[in-house]
């Protein structure tokens, strides 16, 4: 069950945050580079309308062919990623824009590159200023999302799930090392799930896994609604409400 | 056996691997030999530290988080309460420090590896909070191996909750230093480990993201034994200060003079 979850969302023919953007904003600006280091190509970051109203998103790119997969280390945002998504979230508080996060990544680059260019650093700005951010965000899991580098892209005041997506402190194989329990046993025992992690409040929509055009359809909707409901709320009532939100996770006794 | 020494009075050293008696260690836990650096406990880096008798707890939250999900996890963490007296792997309190009062807390790695799990994170919390409240700067001194993978999803969402927490005592003016220690890791390093306004470090600290065997896999090389040190992200700009152990009273006790009233 897990593994078939995780196949279908670690698939080649995925649903990508490539194809949402080009489907919901087909208007749209790249951003290039974090103006210290480098460009990261597996993190798309950018604006664009979305019914009339300028966006800020960001997308993780997974690749499909190999070429694809290795420029963009299978979705493990570098630094220089972060930085960039920091860099977008910044112009997006200037001008009052929403921000949409597009989700499915193994978690944040573990490389020398990365640790040199500090990575955690760059992670924790990240957290940092999504949680603090006075717009509107949301956040969509396309597939998995893992550890503090998914985190930085999902501290926000909706989270969004598709139906066989992921969310988890770490991969199911890591866990399956640290604690020594198997892979398919790991969504029993904790809630990783979008189903499970509805339930303690979390996630806001589950969205059916069905054919792209759908998919893509049925996040539209929910995106309108969402944005509508949040359009009012201010810099404060945003804030709260994402403290709020996550420590409903919490099962302090 | 009044003859045999007590247990603990010899201790071999986990780098060299010579044999010093204790009064050798002492009062550092600095390897005589080799200059080894022990992992302290929250008692023994309070003592270090503070102006004796100046530490009070801060109130106690009094929370534990339910362990019914994650099997074995409710005895690990029995364990580790035992093995270290400490209800979690942070102590909190006020304290003095040279006479520049300040609220600190102190991270525990003998306490399941420091594990960043929703206790601590409260409790961090706490600690700006009641900085915010007494107008008082914040001290931490870090030691995790990042977030407490039994405690899943409402582990790792504590980098947040924390740096929210970290966000409004800014807010409020707030002047914060950390010691980062041996080891600093994962999901405390990007979080509040490295958001404070001056960071310093005891030398040869491990302090990074991945760990070295992750990194290992990924990039199929062998790292230099000095990689994640903290005198290596001293030269990458990652730090304001490598501070031998010695000195760290004295150094806190200057920024806190420095930086730490209130306007």
């Amino acid at each position: 069950m897990m593994q078939d979850a995780l196949k279908k969302i670690r698939g080649a023919h995925w649903l990508s945050s490539d194809a949402v953007i080009q489907q919901l904003w087909p208007d749209f600006f790249r951003l290039k580079g974090d103006r210290l280091v480098a460009d990261d190509p597996a993190l798309t970051v950018g604006f664009g309308q979305f019914e009339g109203q300028t966006c800020l998103v960001a997308g993780v790119n997974r690749g499909q062919t190999l070429t694809e997969r290795q420029t963009y280390r299978g979705g493990a945002v570098a630094p220089t990623g972060y930085r960039k998504f920091s860099r977008g979230l910044k112009l997006a508080m200037k001008r009052h824009w929403p921000v949409i996060t597009l989700i499915n990544m193994p978690g944040a680059d573990a490389s020398l590159a990365a640790e040199k260019q500090g990575q955690s650093q760059a992670i924790a700005a990240a957290i940092q200023l999504m949680g603090q951010l006075t717009v509107p965000n949301i956040a969509v899991f396309l597939g998995e999302g893992e550890s503090g580098g998914a985190l930085a892209l999902a501290n926000s005041n909706r989270v969004f799930m598709y139906q066989h997506s992921l969310f988890s402190v770490a991969s199911p194989e890591a866990m399956q090392a640290i604690l020594k329990r198997p892979v398919g046993e790991v969504d029993q025992l904790l809630p990783i799930t979008a189903q499970a992690l509805q339930q303690q409040g979390l996630v806001d929509a589950v969205l059916p896994d069905t054919d792209a055009n759908t998919m893509v359809a049925a996040l539209k909707t929910q995106l309108q609604t969402a944005l509508m409901q949040l359009a009012d709320q201010t810099p404060l009532q945003l804030q709260q409400q994402r403290l709020t939100k996550f420590q409903q996770l919490q099962t302090l006794v | 056996m009044g003859h045999m020494p007590a247990a603990g009075t010899w201790q071999a050293c986990p780098q060299c691997g010579e044999h010093h008696h204790r009064l050798e260690w002492a009062p550092w836990q600095i390897c005589p030999s080799c200059g080894y650096y022990q992992r302290l406990t929250a008692q023994q880096r309070l003592t270090q530290l503070v102006d004796q008798g100046t530490f009070q707890p801060l109130p106690d939250l009094a929370m534990t988080a339910a362990t019914t999900g994650f099997p074995d996890y409710a005895a690990k963490l029995a364990t580790a309460q035992t093995k270290t007296g400490l209800a979690e792997a942070i102590v909190v309190g006020q304290a003095a420090i040279d006479q520049q009062v300040c609220v600190i807390g102190i991270m525990d790695s003998h306490f399941m590896m420091g594990s960043l799990n929703q206790v601590v994170g409260q409790k961090i919390c706490q600690l700006f909070e009641v900085g915010s409240q007494r107008q008082l700067p914040v001290v931490l001194v870090t030691a995790s191996g990042g977030a407490r993978m039994q405690e899943g999803l409402a582990a790792l969402t504590q980098m947040s909750l924390t740096l929210a927490a970290k966000s409004a005592f800014d807010a409020q003016g707030g002047f914060s230093i950390n010691v980062l220690t041996d080891p600093t890791m994962g999901g405390v390093t990007a979080s509040f480990a490295l958001q404070a306004d001056i960071l310093l470090a005891e030398p040869a600290a491990t302090i990074g993201f991945a760990g070295r065997r992750v990194i290992e896999q990924t990039d199929q090389v062998q790292l230099p034994a000095d990689f994640q040190s903290a005198e290596q992200l001293l030269t990458r700009g990652m730090l304001d200060a490598v501070v031998p152990r010695a000195q760290l009273k004295a150094q806190l006790a200057q920024l806190l003079r420095l930086g730490g009233k209130s306007a």
